[in-house]
């Protein structure tokens, strides 16, 4: 009876091991990008959901200009950037909350620092409200999908190695 | 296309403005209404929060003074000075400018009950409608609230005697009401000549009307919470004009944290008024107000 | 056993197909709370709080399965903060929204957010540091209906705390992408947007005529040719007087505003130029209220955002009834190598800003007074505010960089702060500021921030004859300094402690210390802060709209996450 007993545990324990595996993993999907639109720098409007990077990772980054925290990360990374391309093919894509009282400074900002990122503006927040961002600096990662695997709100000096940590982990 | 077309005439909702040309003022400009001697009309009671330090006050006097023009005599102004910021007297090295300290321990109590300064004046009330949400009105909303409070039923009529010592008010029952009622009786002084701040200007002369002095009641107006038309009640309130400037001239010098100075006496009898109102105690709504000169 | 088995086998197999064509939709949100406790403290004039703690918090759910979306926000203020307005009481759900997207075409019901052109007419949004939310309810339709061309049309009513503002809103916006539209590959972009609102609220009066439907216009045209960039926009609002009986204060003047911006923009080398005007454009929500709550444009004050205290010490509110401004901007990098440069390269950003009051103020119409101000006039009119500042950055080895900022600005005190003319005249401040981050090691960092400000009255203001210690009109406060220490080990915490003393008070009693310390953790997509000390009374502005803020000492925490 026992041995019987072990037999069929063992086996329906695999099965349901199998199935459990299976169930968790089509149900525990990561998060989608969602449906909303932001302009590029030269005014047209641009679909969130449209970014690509051929699979590789991507960096969401926003900020604002009157972010110090935010200018220092995006400053920090820029000075590094070439070589994180290099090693993982990773984006960064940096989303500006600039309202209409500072969004016209972007651009010279931007391009005064030298910055090699995709740059796109979000005027009244609907995706920053989107995403379930509160402050910035608040940056996301998404894998070859286009999947947020992780985030980290604010920025300390030191805080782009853990970033580059965690694109080296879903890198191809 | 079909959505193109639901899209159109989404936007064809909108209608047309109105660009008004001049003259601004309509046809029907109307008089003021004289009141009937005979029977009685809805009163209402503006309470105008003030202070001589708030230079934005006296747009408020004079849209309650253009309201008044308009409905005469149904119409009964307050003018409630509070707060240290808008009603403190100067120091005395300021003298004479804004020596007068106007404030009075009713106005101070009903300023922090109903929270009217801390939303910054000019504020006011119109008979206490919309407590305890809706009743700090700005200036630009009394226009329309004394026009919704004047088409209101009038249950009350009050009829007020004075003489030197007492005052008789009499309060008639028009409809039968059910409900916790009280009888406020109080003082107002105008044509005070002191400072005022007005716009970007300090004003020496100028002129403070139905200025809030005294309350000298406000108990039940009866035992009983129904009242039956046809009744009349009869409530007698015995006054001594010296002892009250006294009292506010204490409650001045007294109110050092609120930079009061004892400088609240000096009152001209000849200039003075009775306020009577009738309010429910629930929702602290004035249904009827009467005002009568005082005879002293 | 064998059966049972590989028949669960199969089982789950299909399951696993089954569930990734049902895409059951994801469920997604963030959270926030703010607590704050209010002591007594008789130096500052703290404000005590009788509920002793006092918290804000709010909670975003949102159901996204492809096309479509629903969520909504619940709010608790049991009782809202002291620099919150008090209408924000108790609990609710103040926001939902259900929206999909189908062939191009977008609608969404309920409560949403817009914003038309630059919001010069109207801007529908959210700023939780001020407390202001005027989200629309209603409904919303987005539409393309061919390549370039954007439309989006919309009808609601605009929220004030928790109930939604007497008005009743209709918009519209076009837009036109000339180079989309026709597929051009021009050098020139360019791009035409006309928007229109409405509001129609319903009043009598008994001796003016006051519109029911006020509406207004704009139009805008953004150009844009290689590093130049060009974004003009120009607003029109119809008579929209209060319902108020004096007729001195009734103004039937129309409302105009502009705004015009240029850039340009080149690797290491940016400016920016704007102008504004104002006259008469103070659109509300409700006409006869008062207060940013019923506030439904958005105009946004042309002085720049400054992160540090003492520059933010006096900032300056937009006049929607009538101000003229302009703002300079010069984005400079020296690069490595150079003189100036240095070893990593200096950055230098350069800012100028000017506000001024317009020539005999705003536009004014009625029976009795005509008066429509000079369209630019900048020397001769009563200056609001004033701004130069440079500020300097650089890397200066391995372990440390450097911020250096020097600021001078003019601050008219009696207009801004609403006090009759001469009480505090026009201050003027010169602002020293030294920042400097210091890596100790991989991972730990130590900031310093050191800031002076310098403060004196420049009109003659008057009447004050006597000191101050008798107790009258407190002066301005003169000098301030600052000085912050912060500690951070990447990637989760930080470590603050700060002071403003106000050295230079004329009232001895007032040179008083606000001393602040903070600590954080931050993991992932949770973000806690605890903090212990004195807040100073202030003005706290984002875009020029403002709010008061009082002084108060007690502790705050704050919670955000996302998920």
């Amino acid at each position: 009876m026992q041995l019987k007993k072990s037999k069929m545990n063992k086996k329906t324990l695999f099965s349901f091991v199998a199935i459990a595996l299976f169930t968790t993993f089509s149900f525990a999907q990561n998060r989608a990008l969602p449906n909303k639109e932001v302009k590029t720098l030269d005014g047209s409007n641009f679909n969130i959901t449209n970014l690509e990077n051929d699979g590789n990772p991507i960096v969401i980054s926003f900020w604002a200009t009157w972010c110090k925290p935010c200018k220092k990360e995006l400053n920090n990374i820029a000075e590094i950037y070439d070589d994180w391309q290099e090693e993982t093919g990773v984006k960064l894509v940096a989303i500006s909350i600039d309202d209409t009282r500072s969004m016209m400074r972007v651009a010279p900002y931007v391009n005064a620092s030298d910055w090699e990122y995709e740059v796109y503006l979000d005027p009244n927040s609907e995706l920053k409200r989107a995403m379930g961002v509160q402050t910035v600096p608040h940056t996301f990662l998404l894998n070859g999908k286009n999947e947020i695997v992780w985030q980290h709100k604010g920025y300390v000096d030191g805080d782009e190695d853990e970033l580059l940590e965690q694109i080296q982990k879903i890198a191809k | 296309m079909k959505k193109y077309l639901t899209l159109l005439s989404a936007i064809l909702i909108i209608t047309s403005c109105d660009i008004v040309e001049g003259p601004y003022l309509t046809d029907e400009a109307i008089n003021p209404v004289d009141t009937i001697t005979n029977s009685y009309v809805k009163k209402v009671l503006v309470e105008d929060f003030t202070g001589h330090l708030c230079p934005n006050c006296p747009d408020a006097a004079r849209e309650l003074d253009a309201i008044h023009d308009i409905y005469g005599e149904q119409i009964i102004g307050m003018a409630i000075h509070v707060s240290k910021s808008f009603a403190r007297p100067y120091p005395a090295s300021q003298a004479p400018s804004f020596q007068y300290d106007f404030r009075t321990q009713w106005g101070d109590n009903w300023d922090n009950f109903y929270g009217i300064s801390e939303m910054g004046l000019p504020r006011g009330m119109v008979n206490r409608i919309g407590y305890p949400d809706n009743h700090k009105l700005s200036k630009d909303e009394w226009a329309t609230e004394v026009s919704n409070e004047l088409n209101q039923e009038v249950d009350f009529g009050i009829d007020i005697n004075s003489t030197i010592n007492s005052i008789t008010i009499s309060s008639n029952i028009l409809n039968n009401v059910n409900g916790d009622y009280n009888l406020l009786v109080c003082l107002t002084e105008s044509n005070i000549i002191n400072w005022q701040k007005d716009g970007q200007e300090n004003v020496e002369n100028y002129i403070h009307n139905h200025v809030l002095k005294s309350v000298l009641t406000d108990e039940n107006l009866s035992n009983s919470t129904s009242y039956v038309a046809g009744d009349q009640i009869e409530t007698l309130i015995n006054y001594d004009l010296t002892a009250l400037e006294q009292y506010n001239i204490d409650y001045s010098a007294n109110n050092t944290a609120e930079l009061g100075n004892g400088n609240a006496g000096d009152w001209n009898a000849a200039n003075m008024s009775i306020i009577a109102y009738i309010y429910n105690t629930n929702t602290k709504e004035i249904v009827q107000v009467e005002e009568a000169q005082l005879n002293n | 056993m064998k059966k049972i088995a590989s028949l669960l086998m199969v089982f789950g197999v299909s399951f696993t197909g089954f569930s990734q064509q049902l895409n059951t939709g994801e469920i997604h949100g963030d959270f926030g709370l703010n607590l704050q406790s209010y002591q007594e403290d008789e130096l500052i004039g703290a404000t005590v709080a009788d509920e002793v703690i006092l918290n804000n918090a709010y909670l975003n759910l949102n159901y996204t399965k492809g096309n479509f979306a629903t969520g909504l926000r619940y709010e608790s203020y049991l009782n809202a903060l002291a620099d919150y307005d008090s209408e924000f009481k108790g609990n609710g759900i103040p926001y939902k929204y259900a929206t999909y997207s189908i062939d191009g075409l977008e609608v969404t019901v309920g409560n949403y957010y817009e914003q038309l052109g630059s919001g010069l007419i109207f801007r529908s949004y959210e700023e939780k540091g001020l407390g202001i939310d005027n989200a629309m309810d209603g409904v919303k339709l987005k539409y393309s209906p061919t390549q370039g061309t954007y439309l989006k049309t919309f009808i609601g009513k605009s929220r004030t705390h928790f109930t939604y503002s007497d008005g009743i809103f209709r918009g519209a916006d076009l837009e036109i992408n000339i180079n989309e539209l026709l597929s051009s590959e021009n050098k020139i972009k360019t791009i035409l947007g006309g928007s229109f609102i409405s509001r129609y609220q319903e009043r009598s009066n008994l001796i003016f005529k006051i519109p029911q439907n006020v509406s207004a216009y704009a139009g805008r045209l953004n150009l844009m040719y290689g590093s130049w960039n060009y974004y003009g926009e120009y607003a029109y609002k119809i008579n929209d007087p209060a319902n108020v009986l004096s007729a001195s204060k009734m103004n039937y003047a129309r409302g105009k505003a502009f705004t015009q911006n240029i850039t340009f923009s080149k690797r290491g080398f940016g400016v920016s130029a704007e102008i504004h005007r104002t006259d008469n454009m103070t659109f509300k929500s409700d006409r006869d209220k008062d207060g940013k709550a019923y506030l439904i444009n958005y105009i946004p004050t042309l002085s720049k955002p400054h992160a540090y205290s003492l520059l933010a010490l006096y900032p300056c509110a937009t006049q929607a009834d009538g101000e003229f401004g302009m703002q300079f901007d010069v984005f400079y990098k020296m690069k490595k190598g150079t003189f100036l440069g240095g070893k990593y390269g200096t950055k230098l950003a350069f800012n100028y800003s000017r506000i001024n009051g317009l020539n005999g103020g705003n536009s004014f119409l009625n029976d009795n007074t005509e008066h429509s101000p000079m369209l630019i006039s900048i020397k001769n009119e009563e200056l609001y505010f004033q701004d130069i500042n440079l500020e300097i950055n650089k890397k200066i080895n391995k372990k440390i960089k450097a911020n250096f900022v020097i600021a001078n600005q003019t601050y008219n005190k009696d207009f801004l702060e609403g006090h009759v003319k001469g009480d505090y005249g026009v201050l003027n401040s010169t602002i020293l500021i030294t920042d400097i981050s210091y890596k100790i090691k991989r991972g730990h960092s130590l900031r310093m921030e050191l800031q002076m400000l310098n403060s004196k009255q420049l009109e003659d203001y008057s009447a004050h004859v006597g000191s101050y210690e008798n107790g009258l009109e407190e002066p301005a406060e003169g000098d301030w300094g600052m000085g912050l220490l912060e500690y951070t080990i990447s990637p989760h915490w930080f470590f603050t402690v700060q002071d403003m003393y106000n050295y230079g008070n004329e009232l001895s009693k007032k040179q008083l210390h606000y001393l602040n310390l903070t600590a954080g953790f931050i993991k992932g997509a949770n973000r806690f802060e605890i903090g212990y000390g004195k807040k100073r009374e202030g003005i706290f502005c984002v875009g020029g709209v403002c709010k008061l803020v009082p002084s108060s000492n007690g502790f705050n925490l704050s919670i955000s996450s996302s998920f």
